[in-house]
This record gives structure tokens, sequence and C-alpha cells, in this order.
């Protein structure tokens, strides 16, 4: 992306906020409900770039601006521009990274919901070791609340939506139910039907 | 606030803007050519993203052009004809930046940079042709005129077609009429 007029200046290859903008692409590209794995490189260089101009903010410009004894709230010189450059690019990288995490985080509590307590590998391994933690607390905290109620949220939800007490359960997956069986399942008789034995079936209304 | 998470939005205002530097600035090394004591001078010209360009033009340090996926040739082909017009490759978040900019740059209100219209009027023609396109063709068919479309249109259009394939499904099984739960309580009328 270089100019294409002779007379502008060319950006910088490292332009600040590149890195940071490639890491949200990224997560633009990738489907939506679906995690690509953690960029662990890419999110530790839009750190050291975040350190770099937290260097340059401290360690040069503002010490400069102190030492020339000017007031940094009032004055506008080129060492004050400077600064607000290093700093609006500080704001853009954290606000990068932030929403990384957090549309990632998105995705992550939805498969509380769908996935039982432990994460299969395939997904496992895309995850950082914080976002697994993550996981793995939130997984806690829904089944703690589950277990509260004494009601299983995931499968009860798709009954009451459907407004039906007859239901059909449809074989999915692997289970033990046979493909043909019909039950009749009761508000009452959901919570009795263990957990895991609705896991990966559907639920059809007759 | 809403919006700070949003990733079009973050990547919408990766896009370049034409600016000119009112001051100068030190210890920024974002050029090419700029040497060891990474100075920017004021009078240079540069294609700044736009987060970049808008704090500095808020703050007086840059004044901003208009893009130019917005120039006169472009406005040209989009009153000829809007529909055909390759907004995509001009900028893939043509409305959102767009809106974004009208607000920085109306200021100055000179005739041929007030994008505004510019904007209303392209989405006006081409929402009605995108979702004409999506409600009738077929889906397997995906148009080459998909790839016209701007990040904004090609959701537009995903979202039509998704709507027009439940409602095919409605229309072909299911119990469609219940009777309302209120229905069977209605008083009958006395004699």
């Amino acid at each position: 992306m270089c100019c294409k007029k002779t007379d502008y200046l060319r950006l910088e290859k490292e332009m600040y906020g590149r890195k940071a903008s490639e890491l949200v692409k990224e997560l633009a590209s990738s489907e939506p409900g679906q995690l690509a794995a953690f960029d662990n490189d890419l999110f530790a260089q839009v750190v050291e770039e975040c350190n770099g101009h937290l260097v340059h903010l401290q360690s040069s410009l503002l010490r400069k601006i102190q030492e020339e004894g000017s007031d940094s709230q009032t004055t506008r010189n080129a060492d004050h521009f400077g600064a607000l450059i290093h700093h609006l690019s500080l704001v853009r990288n954290k606000r990068c990274l932030m929403a990384y995490v957090y549309n990632r985080a998105e995705v992550i509590r939805s498969l509380g919901w769908t996935v039982e307590c432990v994460l299969p590998e395939e997904i496992g391994e895309k995850l950082s070791t914080s976002e697994k933690e993550y996981f793995k607390n939130h997984s806690a905290t829904l089944q703690a609340y589950m277990a509260e109620l004494d009601l299983d949220l995931a499968v009860v939800i798709c009954l009451f939506l459907d407004g039906s007490l007859n239901c059909r359960i449809k074989k999915v997956n692997q289970g033990s139910l046979d493909d043909s069986t019909v039950i009749d399942v009761s508000t009452t008789e959901v919570q009795k039907v263990p957990r895991m034995q609705l896991r990966g079936w559907n639920v059809f209304r007759i | 606030m809403a919006q700070y998470f949003d990733i079009d939005d973050i990547l919408a205002e990766d896009e370049l803007v034409p600016a000119v530097f009112k001051e100068a600035a030190n210890g920024v090394g974002i050029f090419d050519s700029s040497d060891d004591t990474n100075r920017v001078e004021a009078g240079s010209k540069a294609e700044l993203p736009f987060w970049l360009a808008s704090e500095l033009h808020l703050r007086q340090a840059v004044s901003i052009n208009v893009p130019p996926c917005f120039n006169k040739k472009t406005r040209e082909e989009i009153e000829a004809d809007a529909a055909h017009v390759d907004l995509r490759k001009r900028c893939p978040y043509f409305y959102e930046l767009g809106c974004k900019l009208a607000h920085l740059i109306d200021d100055r209100i000179l005739s041929d940079k007030n994008i505004g219209p510019v904007l209303f009027v392209a989405f006006q023609t081409r929402y009605k042709d995108v979702l004409v396109k999506a409600h009738t063709s077929a889906l397997s068919v995906t148009a080459k005129n998909l790839t016209l479309l701007t990040r904004e249109e090609t959701k537009l259009y995903e979202t039509a077609q998704s709507s027009t394939a439940a409602f095919k499904k409605w229309k072909m099984g299911g119990p469609r009429f219940q009777k309302a739960y209120v229905l069977g309580r209605k008083r009958k009328p006395t004699e």
C-alpha cells in the first residue's frame, strides 16, 4: 500500500500500527464462530512495538520537553507532535490487541455451551495458555450455575423455545439411543434425562 | 465505545488518507525517506492511515485531503451507473470511511469535495440493486457482480440470500399455521 503520487512521502514498510492491523485482519478472515490458531508470534511483535513507542515517548521526547522547561500542555513544537504520533500509535495498537483478544474470547465463551468441559484436541491447540484457562473457568462457572439450578440449560433451551413437550430425538453422533427411537420428553422428564445422553442429539418437535 | 472492538471499524480506519503536515514532528520514523534524525518537516505530504490522520487533523497538525476513491472520476462513474462501479477495488470500506471523512471535511464545504451526497446516491442505487440480485439469483450462482461490492454490501447480499433461503424453506414444509394461544380462549358470541 504505497503512495501513487511521487510527491508523497513513502510510508515505511513497518509503519506504526501495521502489524496490529494484520492481527485484526487475521481475525476478519476466519469464518464466523470459528477460531484460527492464536498468533503468538505476531502478537508478541505488536507488544514489542508498543514498548518501542513507550521508550520513545518517555526516554527521549517527553524528557526533552521537560529539559527545555516548556509546559507540555501548552507548547506545540515538533517534539510535542512527535510524542503525539507515538501516543496515538500506542492507542491504536492497544485497540487492535484488545479487539483480537475480545473477539476470540467471545467465540470461546460460546464454546462453553456446545462443548463438554474438556476441549477437543483440535480446538485446544489453537488456543493460547490464558485462553485455555479462560475456557476452563468459564465452563466451570456455567456448570456450577446449571448444577445450582439443577437444570441443563444447554438442552432445555431448545425444548422450551420449541414450545412443545413431545419430542423426537434424532441421532446425529455416536450415541446409545437407537436412530428411530422416539421418546416423549416432558418438562419434568428433561431434568431426569442425563445430560450426557442428550449431548450430540438433535431434538425435534413431532 | 460500542464499536471499540468492532473488527470492520478497526480495518476501515486503516485505509490511507492523503494528508499534509502543518507542523513538524520529531522522532517519528514512519517514512522511507527519513534519515537518522527521523524528523518530519511541515509541509510534507503523505498518505497516513485514517486513525492517525483524523486525530492529527483534530489537533491541527495535518490537513486532510479527499482520498482517491472519492475523486471526480469515481463520482462521475457513480452518477452514470452506480451499480456497476467497482467500489471494492477502490476501497472495501467505501461507506464507512466516507462517513468518517464527511464529518472532518464537510466544514470546508467545497462542492466537489463534499462526499456526503456521493455516498448517499451510491448507497441508494446499489442497495436496491444488491437486494434484487440477492432475492432473484439462484443460490449456486455467485454473480460476478459480487466482486464489485464493498464489505458492507457483501454482508447485505449474504443476509438477503439467507433470508430468501429461510423463506423458501418455510414455504416448502412444516406446520405453518398454528392456532395462536389466545384464539382458543376467545369468548363465543352470545346469542
